[in-house]
């Protein structure tokens, strides 16, 4: 009963006034960034970041926006799918399949409206999951020590390249780059100034915002001028849309499916939307057997993937808000955002900060029917808006990155943080070496050193506490499988997922 | 397939590494005397790890994607050096001018008429300063366009 409580006064804090304007600026901005090639929900969330942190909102509202961008971009994603053939994040890479064929037979329409509400559907079903597990994996959490912790933060490490990653070696070289950049700075526990080489800016550390804007926006756009993408793409006409009833009864069960998959693959260490959209197109195909028309344009084809991924991104705040451990890119970024605030993220969120918690649970419930309304009849606008090339589109979103880093410290200095992070960012993109572990790295390094330090106080210096309990012994076991695995079940899931993506 | 890239990354870490823990080394015992857990564990243990994945790139690396040549690394060359001057000017010029400068480059070099780009790095700029400065009263430098402020 009090989780009920805890979410009425969610509902209070989310249904604000200015709170609610906000969400709506969030998940207009966020579809807004979901559709634009290129310009994934990270990307969009971290840009934001600084500009939440400037406006001086209080943490509740910028939480909010931002989730509303989170899931807005979500909702997003599924329109460059549809209209270009080009998914706008990864996970909407699957809606690809049955979207653009239908686009093609001029139904284009209705595959927006289609999605829109399979979107829906999997984003709500994900989130009454977020609000029934969280509470009590957040009770759960209360028990670990800080051995347990320390081994917690390993295995989000080494989930994070996912099963589908390429190279684990590269995941961890990945984290090890940015649990190093976390370590610069004045040592919190003994005032040892470590790495600065005597210069003040280097006292308090690299902000990691800065780090996240350059290593995302900065280097899209060295990436769009080396693929000379600048002129975008051609675009399928919009038709009248004509929907009935029927069609939406008809993708009904479809949706219930793969919201559900999605949020499991959501709150899954190494799942994500990505396999939560594959595992939930796939299994749609064959539950539907002799009946399904997929890959020619079928409207549960579109509909499957999208409540799968947008399950996922509701499932993924799951670990993020009671464990303080994000499983995905953008999640990072939020966490990003919190530790911004000086929320310490974890359990104790749930009961110290529980309006922040359940006012962001709420406006998630809140944003989705927002989105809902907002991307049936304004669908025309995002049109409008992702036909703009991106040779200004690009340029524009440096402008803003520049503008959010520049008014947090006025310091020019930052800047050219910001350009070197885009730069190096492009290169580890390059090496094909993963982002987000470098930022989980920043973001988590100061909690996992901390959390060492306390388990070794404890015990006195002796190694062994950190593999001494049940439940840490389990957290590396499922580490050492999360290295592991990819390895073995990664060339395979990869390649059917490859062949999945190939209408044959 | 070149898997020079992954090499030549593997031994460029490797050093940082090496680097990283030789300095983790220097710091001096903090105050109180030596504890399990000092400044220099946890660095420590990050060179190490470090180190072995650098090991393993060098040893199996994975086939590299090939670098921007010629005209399209020039373009990137360029567009990194248009970040840097947008920043070394941002102060002194103002934010409109700079704006207007840097990314109508921006646009221009990506593709769009130069007059257009230029004409969109001005208004976006425009757009921006007012909201800035007026709607959330954060200013931005007002540069070589001071003048007008006062009017």
């Amino acid at each position: 009963m009090d989780t009920l409580n805890y979410l009425i006064d969610g509902f209070g804090v989310a249904l604000a006034p200015h709170n609610l304007m906000f969400a709506l600026m969030g998940a207009f901005l966020g579809t807004l960034i979901g559709a634009l090639p290129g310009l994934g929900p990270a990307n969009g969330v971290a840009i934001l970041i600084p500009l939440a942190f400037t406006l001086g909102l209080r943490p509740e509202t910028a939480l909010i926006m931002l989730t509303a961008v989170y899931a807005g971009a979500m909702y997003g994603g599924r329109i460059s799918s549809i209209l270009l053939n080009i998914p706008g994040d990864e996970p909407a890479m699957m809606t690809c399949l049955d979207g653009y064929p239908m686009a093609r037979q001029g139904r284009a329409a209705e595959a927006l409206a289609i999605s829109a509400v399979a979107s829906f559907i999997g984003s709500l079903i994900a989130t009454v999951g977020l609000i029934l597990l969280a509470p009590l994996l957040a009770r759960f959490a209360l028990t670990f020590g800080a051995a347990e912790y320390f081994a917690l933060f390993v295995l989000a490490f080494a989930t994070l390249g996912g099963i589908t990653g390429k190279n684990p070696v590269k995941t961890i070289l990945a984290a090890a780059l940015g649990l190093m950049i976390a370590t610069v700075g004045i040592d919190l526990s003994t005032g040892v100034q470590r790495f600065t080489f005597g210069t003040l800016e280097l006292y308090e550390g690299v902000d990691f915002i800065i780090a996240i804007v350059g290593l995302f926006a900065v280097s899209e756009l060295l990436v769009f001028i080396e693929e000379k993408a600048g002129a975008g793409r051609e675009m399928i006409k919009v038709n009248k849309l004509s929907l009935k009833w029927k069609d939406i009864r008809e993708i009904l069960p479809t949706s219930f499916r793969g919201g559900v998959i999605g949020f499991i693959s959501g709150v899954l260490p190494g799942a994500g939307a990505s396999l939560g959209s594959f595992i939930s197109y796939t299994l749609e195909k064959r539950i539907l057997g002799s009946k399904n028309r997929f890959g020619e344009g079928d409207s549960r084809g579109v509909a499957a993937p999208e409540s799968g991924n947008n399950g996922a991104s509701s499932g993924a705040l799951v670990p993020m808000l009671t464990l303080g451990v994000p499983g995905s890119g953008t999640t990072a970024v939020l966490l990003a955002m919190l530790i911004s605030f000086n929320i310490t993220p974890g359990p104790l969120m749930f009961t110290q900060n529980a309006d922040v918690v359940w006012g962001v649970i709420a406006a998630l419930l809140i944003g989705n029917f927002l989105l809902l309304v907002l991307n049936i009849p304004l669908v025309g606008v995002f049109v409008k808006l992702l036909s703009v090339p991106p040779m200004y589109l690009l340029p524009m979103v440096t402008m803003v990155a520049f503008v959010g880093i520049y008014s947090i410290s006025h310091s020019p200095v930052d800047l050219y943080f910001m350009v070197a992070f885009g730069v190096a960012g492009y290169v580890l993109r390059k090496l094909e070496i993963p982002l987000v572990p470098v930022i989980l790295g920043m973001l988590l390094g100061p909690e996992v050193e901390k959390n060492l330090r306390h388990a070794m106080q404890i015990s006195d210096g002796d190694w062994t506490i950190l593999w001494s309990s049940p439940l840490s012994i389990t957290l590396w076991a499922i580490a050492i499988a999360g290295l592991v695995l990819p390895v073995i079940v990664g060339p395979i899931l990869r390649r059917r997922m490859k062949a999945g993506a190939q209408p044959d | 397939m070149l898997r020079l890239n992954d090499r030549v990354f593997g031994l460029l870490m490797l050093a940082l590494a090496v680097a990283y823990g030789w300095g983790a080394q220097q710091f001096p015992e903090p105050f109180g005397g030596g504890e399990a857990v000092g400044p220099k564990t946890f660095p420590t243990i990050l060179a190490v790890v470090l180190a072995a994945c650098s090991l393993y790139l060098i040893v199996r690396p994975d086939p590299g994607n090939p670098w921007p040549k010629g005209r399209t690394a020039l373009e990137m060359l360029i567009a990194v050096a248009v970040l840097i001057a947008y920043t070394l000017i941002l102060e002194p010029v103002g934010f409109i001018v700079a704006t207007m400068l840097a990314i109508g480059s921006l646009c221009w070099r990506m593709g769009a008429p130069p007059l257009r780009a230029y004409l969109s790095g001005l208004i976006g700029g425009i757009v921006v300063f007012a909201l800035f400065n007026y709607l959330l009263e954060l200013p931005l430098p007002w540069g070589v366009l001071a003048f007008v402020e006062g009017s």
